[in-house]
């Protein structure tokens, strides 16, 4: 039940309510409800549950976290050799 | 897909292994609380990955697993009312009631129908004017606002036919029920990442300082959960006993506010019985006394059948990380995914069928090989 999806906001309609988005999820678009996340842009990234937007995917923090793999890499073939 | 692949890949994940080579590493129990967690550790084989001073607990973050009996007959109940349409997610179809689970009553001809969203229910309550339509409701703090959602949407509708059936619980009253536990002695916790993103994390902060414990908040992809691990052993060994957010992509410390304050205009605190655990005093959500007219507790009082539990089901002692699904006698002979007995082998997030999809997966590659 806890499980999320991240997707990408590809268009947002203004005038529903609640506030729906259409979210691409690696090809496949659903629609989701972005209520929570009232100033979300098309081109963002997000986790959907339940089909709700829960947060946005903040994108620096998860490059920061992919970088620390790739730095931790450079230094442990670097002491090997 | 992006924002997933990168965080199960095996070589970042071999690169976090060289970490786990600290010094002082000594014996530890560390517990996952969100049965999503169990089901990637299963998956992907992660104890395994782990020094063996490591172990794993698993937790009762499962809310299919937790619901009670009782909760699963007011459903069937409800289902078995005239003109009702019973919606529900999946993977509580088969969960046990004391006579029978809601897949066999479907079979049996009651309307119950199963959705991907609560607004799934409320607009079939649009179509169906006719029908009542029943949203049996459970979840954490990750689909509480949902819920809460969908009850807004049907009051801004009017709906008339539209009611709700909540099963909803709290993970920090259940979290504070295991620690204050002498049956089972944690040195760390995995807090639930997605629980978290709504409900922030100064929760985390607080056990950790009532109950001594380093906890991190943790996501779900392998190389979430191996840093969470890495982070929570770490803090073990250095005596932190402080709260740390692993997921930082997702999880911010005070939320997300604005799904906090939709939970709060529709929902209040109430006392619920958990399978297998008891009853925890203000661990769920009931509609508040502003939207008591989509309770379907409230408006048709449903009541539930003796309890009638199997009494060699040992879910309630796996729930609380006492015991391991291999150690249940029931586990892969009696009680297997197609004829459960106990909730945790019904639900994709529960410890049981976690184990007997990827544990015997093992096994079948070993005898095989």
């Amino acid at each position: 039940m806890c499980l999320a999806v991240p997707g990408k906001v590809e268009s947002i309609d203004e005038k529903s309510s609640p506030k729906m988005a259409t979210v691409n999820f690696g090809g496949i678009l659903k629609d989701v409800c972005i209520d929570f996340l009232p100033d979300i842009k098309t081109g963002e990234y997000i986790i959907v549950h339940a089909g709700y937007a829960l947060e946005k995917i903040n994108e620096e923090e998860a490059e920061n976290q992919l970088q620390a793999f790739i730095e931790a890499e450079y230094l442990i073939r670097s002491r090997t050799k | 897909m992006k924002f997933l692949n990168e965080f199960r890949d095996i070589n970042s994940i071999k690169i976090l292994m060289e970490k786990f080579h600290i010094s002082g590493l000594r014996e530890m129990n560390l517990m996952e609380v969100c049965g999503s967690q169990t089901h990637a550790i299963m998956k992907y084989n992660i104890e395994e990955l782990l020094p063996q001073e490591i172990s794993l607990v698993h937790g009762p973050g499962c809310p299919v697993c937790v619901t009670s009996s009782e909760m699963i007959d007011k459903a069937l109940y409800l289902a078995q009312m005239e003109k009702t349409i019973l919606m529900t997610f999946g993977d509580m179809m088969r969960v046990p009631g004391s006579i029978q689970n809601m897949s066999a009553l479907k079979s049996r001809g009651a309307d119950i129908r199963i959705i991907y969203s609560p607004l799934d229910a409320v607009r079939t309550a649009q179509k169906e004017k006719d029908k009542n339509v029943i949203l049996f409701a459970i979840g954490f703090e990750t689909t509480a606002p949902a819920n809460a959602s969908a009850i807004l949407a049907a009051a801004k509708l009017s709906l008339k036919n539209f009611y709700v059936l909540s099963a909803q619980v709290l993970i920090p009253p259940a979290v504070e029920y295991i620690l204050s536990s002498e049956n089972i002695r944690l040195d760390g916790l995995l807090a639930p990442g997605h629980v978290c993103s709504i409900t922030g994390y100064r929760w985390c902060e607080k056990i950790s300082e009532k109950y001594n414990i380093p906890i991190t908040v943790t996501g779900f992809e392998p190389l979430d959960i191996l840093e969470g691990i890495y982070i929570t052993a770490d803090n073990v060994i250095k005596n932190n006993h402080i709260a740390e957010n692993q997921y930082r992509r997702i999880v911010k410390k005070d939320g997300n506010k604005n799904a906090r304050e939709i939970i709060e205009k529709v929902f209040s605190v109430t006392g619920r019985t958990w399978r297998g655990l008891g009853f925890i005093p203000e661990s769920g959500f009931v509609l508040n006394e502003n939207y008591s007219r989509f309770d379907a507790e409230k408006i048709f009082n449903p009541v539930p059948e003796i309890n009638n539990e199997d009494k060699d089901c040992i879910a309630g002692e796996i729930l609380q990380g006492i015991k391991k699904p291999n150690d249940c006698p029931l586990f892969g002979e009696k009680c297997n995914p197609l004829h459960p007995v106990g909730a945790p082998m019904v639900s994709s997030e529960g410890a049981c069928s976690a184990y007997f999809r990827y544990k015997r997966k093992k096994q079948e590659q070993k005898n095989n090989g």
